[in-house]
């Protein structure tokens, strides 16, 4: 803190803070508290409180299944999207290789593009290629999306990882494998455990591609819009606000172990 | 993994390799393991093959080809084509400009962007000072944390809490009616609004990341030395904060101008019939059959373009020469 | 002459911890003044206190008379020379030095005119249009010096200013500073906690340890007479033999230390006696003969070490009791030495008695 600024803007500056914090915060709250209202519709004020939304909720079969079936969908994407993520960031920090700059550009291509134009270039590219719309599509457009993300990520790691670290291990008798196994891939836990948190979170969250790409089968995204439009009730709220207590405590996790990690 | 010496020859020579617990071990102790090394490690060729084709393969095929048959489709007058053959044409690209209630909505489309990215820098910039230059370090992991929290909540999921804000029957109407101010609701959902509200809402990170770390990144000393040659606050501020955190400015304003342009869950939940923009235009040729799909391919082609370009653009003129994803 | 810059019972505490303690110090004009001291000893506080960036926790600042204590940095009239240059990075070497000068509204013709004028002070007119990033540590540092100098600041403060600097290089900005300020004839405030850099250039050096001032004054006297045990060891380098007074003669203390009387110079220091002294003596001081010498007071010892310094060797000698002695020798002296077994003694006037 600089002494020397008057006061005056120091607080006008602080009380920006609060109040985009307020600004984040409150329509989330707001969104919680009415998931415990004790009637059909929602409306403010509250009234009665109530927990049988989540009584109910917990016991919806629809939520229980898009439930599993986004968790089904975010674990395949963060597999391939891991995988791919790191070799294209491999090859992208490998030395000799002509136009890397050019591969970086075409690799961060997706991250890039708007996300509505994403999803329709994908839909018409399965349908090119006469793949069906469903699981499979999901997973390939959320994975696409991914990528870009995880290698942005690894590469800041590799970055910074010491050239000689590689070469030492060679020199103790390691052969290329057994140095990628055994140096390389825990240096670079720290970015690919991150990495694969947001995949998880980027593909539960998705709405726009799951949108185009989707089949019968509702994600919960999906689910929850359908009841949006279907007419809200505090039903919504309660399912919303379990995801978002699980989604926010998978993020808090990855920044806690993220931030540990670096330091 | 990849050597830089291209005259590696070591790993051909017989050697007592050392012994690895676990799995490793297992593969390493296989004759095909042996051999792939051997193979890999004694051809500079064969490596960099291997590091390299599936990478490519997967960048042109996935990140490059669905925008490439998009294209290709634009330019169709019909699909699936003919049983004749394809036609080409630019008729869908002629509609575009022809028919105002694509066009409008399209310029609609790129002001709204252009006002959602200036406002969320005007909000988030002092934000974005104040917990990089005025919290003290060690409670600035804090301060920060505390922004994030919303972000962990989908898209939808925030999106739908605005509405709790800003329903006739939400807490904005509800509070202002209970203290006398209004008898009757005052409209804030289903349009410009709402669909501003919520798309700062959803997209203010993007703005105050890069912010925060352009400012953060800001020496001390610099400040000192303007204040020290006679500089107050706003000149400070105006001759050394804000053009060295230029680099912050030119990549939020990107990533949210490139995001808000293309926002497809905010128009349908909180935008209304006065406020269609282009996505929900492109969105609804791709409804039901698809004999308008090239035109919304066409459509979503001109989007990307002139988004692309004027993000471009922005970025050439205003001199940021790293645009950080992240 | 009035005190261009005071301090009056100064003090600055962050939290509970002493920053700077009680501090009374006068600075008159147009001299080239050191603070000296090890880090952490309050002289960067002070400076930044005198620049504004820091406000004393109680006492008052005066600034030609005036008052300035709680004024922000840009209400002052003193400008600062940081120790990594704090050049703004997107600005010119020319826009840089302007910066002071575009803040006073000055019109633009005056204002070119004037940095050209500073540049070419420094030799640098040719990089006026070059980025910060382009140019080499001594160029970055003259251009830090020039646009604090720009605004025409009554008292100028360095803060560290050559410590990024190479050996060679700096010794070339110590002569270029002291003859910049004996052209301007402005105050310099030069922060350092290198004593070589102090001793150099300084017309006044004030010595600094734990906030306080130990000793203030020219550089020949600190060398010289340096009036604490800290003073004469951080100002050069000294020995230091420790025994009881004995009693006191026309400036000259008398000391018993193994097992005789040594005498050294009181320095108008008031010691009590029969209590514990300290006698510092200074390496070149100290005689090593190869016999006893007959006429003088000497002490056998051995030679431990050898260490060569180019224009000198500096021999480490320690004596039956124990007591190691280092004593610097010119090669012609040194060839005198065959053996390792000396006698060592020293002219009185050349130690100094401190209280220990």
């Amino acid at each position: 803190m600089r002494h020397y600024f008057s006061d005056a803007p120091k607080t006008a500056l602080q009380a920006s803070y609060w109040v985009f914090v307020i600004y984040l915060l409150l329509p989330l709250t707001l969104m919680m508290a009415m998931s415990f209202k004790d009637a059909n519709f929602i409306a403010f004020p509250i009234g009665d409180w109530t927990l049988g939304w989540y009584a109910k909720v917990v016991q919806d079969k629809q939520f229980l299944e898009a439930s599993g079936y986004s968790i089904f969908i975010a674990l395949m994407t963060t597999i391939f999207a891991t995988i791919m993520g790191v070799w294209i960031a491999l090859l992208i920090s490998a030395e000799g290789i002509w136009g890397r700059a050019a591969i970086f550009a075409f690799a961060c291509l997706p991250a890039v593009v708007p996300g509505l134009i994403n999803a329709i270039s994908m839909r018409i590219f399965i349908r090119v290629l006469d793949i069906p719309t469903g699981t499979g599509a999901i997973i390939l457009g959320h994975t696409v999306h991914a990528v870009p993300f995880v290698v942005i990520m690894v590469l800041t790691r590799l970055r910074s990882m010491p050239n000689n670290l590689i070469d030492a291990a060679r020199d103790l008798g390691a052969d290329s494998f057994i140095a990628f196994i055994r140096i390389t891939i825990p240096f670079l836990a720290p970015a690919l455990v991150g990495g694969m948190i947001f995949c998880v979170l980027t593909s539960i969250d998705d709405f726009v591609r799951t949108f185009f790409l989707g089949g019968y089968q509702p994600t919960l995204p999906m689910l929850i819009f359908a009841k949006v439009q279907g007419g809200m009730s505090p039903e919504i709220n309660a399912m919303a606000t379990l995801v978002l207590i699980v989604t926010a405590a998978v993020g808090l996790y990855a920044e806690h172990f993220t931030r540990r990690s670096r330091t | 993994m990849v050597d830089s010496s291209m005259t590696e020859t070591r790993a051909s020579a017989p050697r007592a390799g050392p012994a690895y617990a676990g799995w490793i071990g297992k593969v390493t102790a296989s004759g095909l393991y042996s051999a792939t090394i051997g193979l890999v490690a004694n051809s500079a060729r064969a490596k960099l093959v291997l590091l390299l084709a599936v990478p490519l393969a997967w960048i042109v095929l996935l990140h490059v080809g669905p925008i490439y048959q998009m294209a290709r489709i634009s330019f169709l007058d019909n699909y699936p084509p003919a049983a004749e053959g394809p036609i080409h044409t630019l008729g869908n690209y002629r509609l575009f400009f022809q028919e105002p209630l694509y066009f409008l909505p399209f310029v609609r489309s790129l002001i709204f962007a252009a006002v959602v990215t200036v406002a969320a820098l005007v909000v988030t910039y002092p934000v974005a000072y104040y917990v990089a230059k005025i919290i003290k370090p060690q409670n600035r992991t804090r301060a920060l944390l505390l922004l994030l929290i919303p972000f962990w909540a989908g898209e939808l999921i925030r999106t739908f809490s605005v509405i709790m804000l800003l329903a006739n029957r939400g807490a904005v109407n509800v509070l202002l009616r209970e203290i006398g101010f209004i008898d009757r609701p005052i409209p804030l959902l289903y349009n410009y609004f709402s669909l501003s509200f919520g798309v700062i809402y959803l997209l203010a990170l993007y703005m105050l990341l890069p912010l925060y770390s352009a400012i953060e990144k800001i020496p001390p000393q610099l400040i000192d030395a303007a204040a020290d040659l006679g500089a107050g606050p706003f000149q400070r501020f105006r001759r050394v904060i804000l053009p060295l955190s230029k680099d912050g400015i030119v990549s939020g304003c990107s990533l949210v101008y490139l995001t808000s342009i293309g926002v497809f869950a905010a128009p349908l939940l909180l935008g209304g019939p006065n406020s269609v923009i282009f996505p929900e235009i492109i969105a609804s040729l791709f409804h039901g059959s698809s004999d308008k799909w090239p035109e919304g391919a066409a459509f979503s082609i001109l989007m990307l373009a002139v988004s692309l370009s004027t993000v471009g653009l922005f970025m050439r003129v205003a001199g940021g020469r790293s645009v950080r994803l992240m | 002459m009035q005190p261009v810059v005071q301090f009056r019972n100064v003090n600055k505490y962050y939290g509970s911890s002493v920053a700077v303690d009680n501090l009374d110090l006068s600075i008159e004009p147009g001299q080239f003044v050191t603070l000296l001291g090890p880090s952490g000893c309050g002289k960067s506080t002070t400076l930044r206190m005198l620049g504004g960036f820091e406000t004393p926790t109680s006492g008052e600042i005066y600034l030609d008379g005036k008052e300035i204590s709680r004024l922000p940095p840009n209400k002052r009239n003193v400008n600062i020379v940081f120790q990594d240059y704090a050049l703004f990075p997107h600005l010119s070497v020319r826009r840089n030095v302007a910066f002071g000068l575009e803040l006073k509204g000055l019109a633009s013709e005056t204002i070119h005119k004037r940095t050209m004028e500073l540049l070419s002070l420094v030799r640098l007119q040719e990089f006026a249009d070059r980025m910060p990033a382009q140019l080499s540590g001594g160029q970055r540092q003259r251009v830090a010096l020039m646009r604090a100098l720009a605004p025409n600041p009554n008292v100028l403060l360095l803060d560290e200013p050559l410590s990024a600097l190479d050996a060679k290089l700096r010794q070339q900005m110590q002569v270029e500073l002291k003859s910049i300020q004996q052209t301007t004839g402005k105050t310099f405030i030069f922060v350092t906690h290198d004593q070589e850099e102090a001793l150099t250039m300084s017309d006044v050096i004030v010595v600094m340890n734990s906030g306080r001032i130990e000793q203030m004054g020219d550089p020949h006297t600190l060398y010289s007479r340096p009036r604490s045990r800290f003073v004469a060891n951080f100002i050069g380098e000294s020995n230091f033999i420790e025994g009881t007074l004995k009693g006191t003669k026309g400036g000259l203390a008398a000391i018993e230390w193994n097992g005789s009387i040594v005498h050294a110079g009181l320095n108008g220091h008031d010691l009590q006696i029969g209590s514990r002294v300290a006698v510092a003596l200074r390496p070149e001081a100290v005689s090593v003969f190869a016999s006893k010498p007959v006429e003088k007071l000497a002490f056998e010892g051995r030679i431990t070490q050898r260490l060569f310094k180019g224009d000198h060797t500096s021999l480490t000698i320690e004596l039956p009791n124990g007591q190691a002695i280092v004593a610097q020798l010119d090669p012609v002296a040194l060839s005198q030495i065959t053996d390792d077994r000396v006698w060592i003694g020293w002219r009185e006037e050349d130690a100094v008695a401190l209280a220990d």
